[in-house]
């Protein structure tokens, strides 16, 4: 039965998962986007995060999202590390286009196995006082458990922007796959720059995990949900634009709201793969590419 | 530099090369095309590191080998390059680009002095400074390189071939700013150049390179001009 109400409910819930898909894009709008790094293991690293959250949820009664920021430094250093591995086993020697893509995409069925051996296949999930609540705004319900993820990827969109534009290091992270030669002779080392830059990447991703299983229960398969959209928004949004990443995570976030709620939940992957094919065929530059 | 040997993998570039540039100076490096003076910058600067002798910088007495440091450290030494086919960041704003010249520690402090400077030379990159580099002209991009180069407060400059893919008129501009900005910044230069005529307006001395050798050291643009290399390969008298 098809109503204005339902109608305005399923965009503003939309606009609420929008926010939320720009926290676990923007990672891949900076590895892949800006580093040429295809870092399909990112998702993994966003299912982490979100156990790491689980884990001190359970255990200690920790705030899943106050765990995904003080999680943040180690996911930083385990990022820089992986990035350094990268680098000396493949991208060093020119081996990154395949075998990079092997080393990601093994990286991503180590994660996924060992959280599964770890803690099983069932359905984690986290308490918080928020989750559950929502307040209703002339009969459309805006959730709480959506409302703060959606707020905390505002500003971690907000955050990379100002890092980006704004410091030495994020320009020279926006430079460094343009030309390193030219890169070096500013005197910035570009691998130093590429391993701040993917660690920045992963903490990003650890983040949003934590945001992951305050809006939904997630096991450790959940990735797989995440490969299409993530890389979807990336490409949509224009590759390494932050502002593009979120309108395009927004443009996604609403399309699939829509489609969950006129014609059923499993339409809703069909969606950005369906948005990915038609950023490719009409602008493959994506809508803010450079 | 001295008596440096360099090349790529078995080709053998330079042939035991030695030129020295002292304080203030602005010295041509004088070549046609493969006779080795990119290599010799790209020895500088650390890109190429050489197979013998040495390369060092004297300054306040202490002697520094080049030859060891990163391209890094040589930047951060106040040694900048505008390199040979400019190589801006194309999808970076005209800002950006000159933003990102003044990476190294000790250019930082100086943006509010150097990017108005930056502006008034050039004052075309002002108009631009939203757009990106890539979409400029080639005497535009020219600007940039230099003016980039210059946001990193360098004590050194080196020009790699500055005229090269430039209309004439162009080169002269090009040329006469970068004498300008040296009486300005008190810099010392050393320029790869293969447009003889335009080289030695600014140059107070220079070099002949050929096949990897230095053939002749003229002490002054005068005895640069007499010299029969010169009339042969240059002048073609």
């Amino acid at each position: 039965m098809f109503t204005w109400d339902l109608l305005a409910n399923a965009v503003v819930a939309g606009i609420l998962l929008g926010g939320f898909y720009a926290a676990v894009s923007l990672g891949v709008s900076l590895t892949f986007g800006l580093l040429d790094v295809v870092n399909i293991a990112h998702p993994a690293f966003v299912i982490l995060g979100a156990y790491a959250a689980y884990v001190m949820n359970s255990s200690f009664g920790l705030d899943p999202i106050l765990t995904g920021v003080l999680f943040t430094p180690l996911f930083y250093a385990l990022g820089a590390g992986v990035y350094r591995i990268y680098y000396s086993s493949f991208e060093r020697r020119g081996e990154e286009s395949l075998r990079g893509l092997v080393f990601f995409f093994g990286l991503l069925f180590i994660i996924e196995v060992a959280l599964s051996l770890k803690y099983g296949v069932d359905y984690r999930l986290v308490e918080a006082a928020y989750i559950g609540k929502s307040i209703d705004l002339g009969g459309v319900g805006i959730a709480f458990r959506l409302l703060v993820p959606c707020v905390v990827g505002l500003l971690m969109t907000l955050a990379l922007s100002l890092f980006l534009s704004r410091t030495f290091y994020g320009r020279a992270v926006m430079g460094v796959s343009q030309d390193q030669v030219a890169l070096r002779l500013m005197g910035a080392n570009p691998v130093r720059i590429k391993t701040i830059a993917f660690g920045i990447g992963i903490a990003a991703a650890s983040l949003s995990g934590a945001l992951l299983i305050t809006i939904s229960p997630v096991v450790p398969s959940t990735d797989r949900d995440y490969i299409g959209r993530v890389f979807a928004i990336t490409v949509l949004g224009g590759l390494g634009s932050v502002g593009g990443t979120l309108v395009a995570s927004i443009i996604l976030g609403v399309a699939e709201s829509l489609m969950a709620t006129l014609f059923g939940p499993s339409w809703s992957l069909a969606v950005s793969f369906g948005i990915l094919l038609l950023a490719l065929a009409v602008r493959p530059a994506g809508l803010f590419g450079r | 530099m001295r008596d440096v040997v360099a090349g790529y993998g078995a080709v053998r570039i330079l042939h035991g090369v030695s030129v020295e540039v002292r304080e203030g100076e602005t010295v041509a490096l004088l070549g046609t095309n493969g006779n080795g003076k990119s290599t010799l910058i790209k020895c500088i600067m650390g890109l190429l590191t050489p197979d013998a002798g040495e390369i060092y910088l004297e300054s306040d007495g202490a002697r520094i080998d080049l030859t060891k440091r990163s391209t890094e450290e040589i930047v951060d030494l106040g040694i900048a390059l505008v390199p040979e086919g400019r190589r801006l960041f194309p999808r970076l704003t005209v800002e950006e680009n000159l933003l990102l010249g003044a990476y190294r520690t000790g250019a930082r402090a100086d943006i509010d002095r150097n990017l108005p400077f930056c502006f008034e030379a050039f004052p075309v990159l002002r108009e631009r400074r939203r757009q990106l580099a890539g979409s400029m002209s080639g005497g535009e991009q020219q600007m940039l390189a230099i003016a980039r180069a210059l946001m990193s407060s360098p004590r050194i400059l080196l020009v790699d071939e500055p005229s090269v893919g430039l209309a004439p008129i162009l080169v002269t501009r090009v040329i006469a700013k970068i004498r300008e900005l040296k009486d300005r910044y008190q810099l010392t230069v050393l320029m790869a150049e293969q447009n003889f005529n335009q080289a030695t307006k600014i140059a107070d001395r220079g070099y002949i390179i050929v096949h990897g050798r230095i053939e002749f050291e003229g002490r002054s643009t005068a005895e640069l001009r007499e010299n029969e290399l010169v009339k042969k390969y240059y002048l073609g008298v």
